[in-house]
């Protein structure tokens, strides 16, 4: 199962940080999101469960100054109230939800980038974001 | 070859075969229509979707000392209900929006709540009469205290809907969903298959009283739908049914998202295969079944086809608009309205719903005309600026500042070699650049520009510079090429002009 992890350092730094991150720690880790906002830049990046414990403990995050957080909350679908009708599968960019099969709606929660889109589109508030 | 009384006889018996569409689909494609026939007495739809035209009519009941309703205010927590009917009548619209929750809750909810045997707020104002003396009553209700709730769209199953998409490079928050910009997604309304009117489009066995399943109880048909026009495929049913029966399961509130508030309706209709042809209608399968994709970009009645789609490419999730592949989202849900045309085969299948034979056939020749209007509204290119003046990213800010300050204008467009539109400065800009060194006018042009086209009614240009806060847009022709500038000014010479 792979995890979600927030990578938060100072605009002021600046560099490469994820060519940074992958030289020195050897580590790939997918690249799910990055945004400068005026907390600093973030990647929002994705590694295997033991990956993340090598990360936290490398001195890496030290020596750049990076904070780590692991996201444990996510997108949050409610099963009773969701009728599958579907409004919020052409927004999601990643393909995290999508109609299965049998026409329910699917989601999977390793694709969500948190983008929040689809949140406000459900017409019946299905769809819910835990704040990290 | 059958009558819906032998269906029936059938049904009573328990010897009735009923399919829902889909399979219907699949025996028509093996065995043909005339076999099917034979073989099939009914066929079950069903569809789930927001239909904007639904409420319900309730009735209160006599206060002490009463009051009279109608001709003052009511709210359903803190929705406006409709008070021009009798002393304790009223009909709670879908799309009525809270006074203090605005679109998060609506009418649409209220129906929901009262279903789901919730307490809800009732207050209403009156102005006095000798029979009815008191003026203001707050009190709260459940759906079991009322006398009537009776389920009443106007206009509900739409015989197939046009899918949507977008053109413009800004989101659109529409009531066919969120359309991302420059055709990033595509939206569509409508069962397919499963859709009730589509399997019968002569309306040869649906019309006045024939009874369905609406809201997990039996419903009726109680007249054309408004906007009803068979000549295009778009026929649309008025459906009537006892609210206090219904589940809400298949009527939920909803909101849709910067657009407003709608009831999702659950509704079935049986179909008596009576003959071959109604045998084939009933299972066209959705290749067979076309609509139009438009541009809700263009904010006009008339809203151009971007291209035709069948139900079949719209399901399969994804389809080409332009060159490119795009996302589609249904708006309606397939999952449930499998689950009622399921639930309509049960119930027959069980006899508890027998088929009712039309009192009055659906018109086939009405047309839906559009609203007349004494005023037509006009369009950008009657009233913008067209001794436009534009300048080049290049082009020096003094330069700019002299020819905004000899034309008298606000507004220059910046344009490249092909005279596309790169940016724009206005007046604003160019104080706000003095004494921050910047020469150029590339260094202070706005770059993402809010534009306006040609042939684009004026009061949606007017509601994108309130949204935008800005005084002006340039025009833009069907090649991107800049033809004008819309500006305020431009605007409050029309009021004047309109008085």
């Amino acid at each position: 199962m792979r995890r979600k992890v927030l990578l938060r350092c100072s605009r002021e730094r600046g560099g490469p940080l994820l060519a940074e991150l992958v030289k020195e720690t050897g580590l790939l880790p997918h690249l799910l999101r990055a945004d400068l906002t005026a907390r600093g830049s973030e990647l929002l990046i994705s590694l295997e469960e033991e990956e993340v414990e090598t990360l936290r403990t490398s001195s890496f995050l030290k020596e750049k100054g990076v904070e780590l957080r692991e996201i444990k909350r996510t997108l949050q679908l409610d099963r009773e109230s969701c009728t599958d009708c579907g409004a919020c599968i052409s927004l999601c960019p990643t393909g995290a939800l999508r109609l299965g099969e049998d026409y329910s709606l699917q989601l999977e929660e390793e694709r969500c980038v948190f983008c929040g889109l689809c949140v406000p589109a459900c017409p019946v508030r299905a769809l819910k974001m835990g704040e990290f | 070859m059958k009558t819906v009384a032998e269906i029936n006889e059938k049904i009573r018996r328990g010897e009735a075969v009923v399919v829902t569409a889909e399979e219907m689909v699949e025996i028509v494609k093996e065995k043909g229509a005339a076999a099917a026939a034979r073989e099939v007495d009914v066929v079950t739809t069903g569809t789930f979707g927001a239909m904007c035209s639904s409420g319900a009519f309730l009735n209160f009941g006599h206060a002490d000392p009463p009051i009279k309703l109608g001709g003052g205010e009511i709210y359903l927590n803190d929705v406006p209900a409709y008070a021009g009917l009798a002393a304790v009548d009223t009909y709670i619209g879908s799309t009525s929006i809270s006074r203090t929750r605005g679109m998060e809750y609506g009418g649409g909810h209220v129906i929901e709540d009262l279903v789901r045997g919730k307490e809800v707020e009732l207050r209403g104002r009156g102005y006095g009469t000798d029979c009815y003396p008191r003026k203001e009553i707050e009190t709260t209700i459940t759906i079991h205290d009322l006398n009537q709730a009776i389920l009443y769209c106007p206009r509900t199953a739409y015989q197939r809907y046009n899918a949507a998409t977008n053109s413009r490079d800004e989101t659109l928050y529409t009531y066919m969903g969120t359309l991302l910009p420059e055709y990033g997604n595509v939206t569509f309304s409508g069962a397919g298959v499963l859709g009730p009117l589509g399997r019968d489009p002569g309306y040869r066995t649906i019309g006045v009283g024939t009874r369905i399943f609406l809201g997990g109880a039996q419903g009726y048909i109680a007249w054309e739908g408004t906007q009803h026009y068979p000549g295009k495929g778009l026929g649309t049913i008025a459906v009537v049914g006892d609210l206090k029966r219904m589940d809400a399961r298949y009527l939920r509130g909803c909101t849709i998202h910067r657009y407003g508030t709608s009831l999702y309706v659950g509704l079935g209709i049986p179909i008596p295969i009576l003959d071959e042809e109604v045998a084939r209608t009933a299972g066209t399968d959705e290749t067979q079944l076309r609509t139009n994709l438009l541009d809700y970009g263009v904010p006009r009645r008339e809203r151009p086809v971007v291209r035709e789609v069948t139900y079949a490419e719209l399901r399969s999730g994804r389809i080409v608009v332009g060159k490119k592949e795009v996302p589609v989202s249904p708006l309606s849900s397939f999952r449930m309205a499998r689950e009622i045309a399921w639930t309509l085969k049960r119930w027959i299948e069980k006899g508890e719903f027998l088929l009712s034979e039309p009192v009055e056939r659906l018109p086939a020749d009405r047309v839906f005309r559009p609203m007349k209007q004494v005023a037509p509204v006009p369009l950008v290119r009657e009233v913008m600026t067209r001794q436009v003046v534009t300048v080049g990213p290049e082009c020096s800010i003094a330069e700019a500042a002299r020819i905004l300050a000899e034309k008298g204008f606000d507004h220059l467009p910046v344009v490249d070699e092909h005279r596309r539109l790169v940016g724009i400065i206005t007046s604003w800009d160019i104080a706000t650049s003095v004494g921050t060194g910047k020469t150029r006018v590339s260094e202070i042009m706005t770059r993402k520009v809010v534009t306006a086209r040609e042939d684009e009614p004026v009061d949606s240009v007017a509601r994108s510079l309130e949204l935008h806060s800005i005084s002006g847009v340039p025009v833009l022709n069907e090649r991107g090429e800049v033809t004008g500038v819309l500006t305020s000014d431009d605007l409050s010479k029309l009021v004047g002009r309109r008085r």
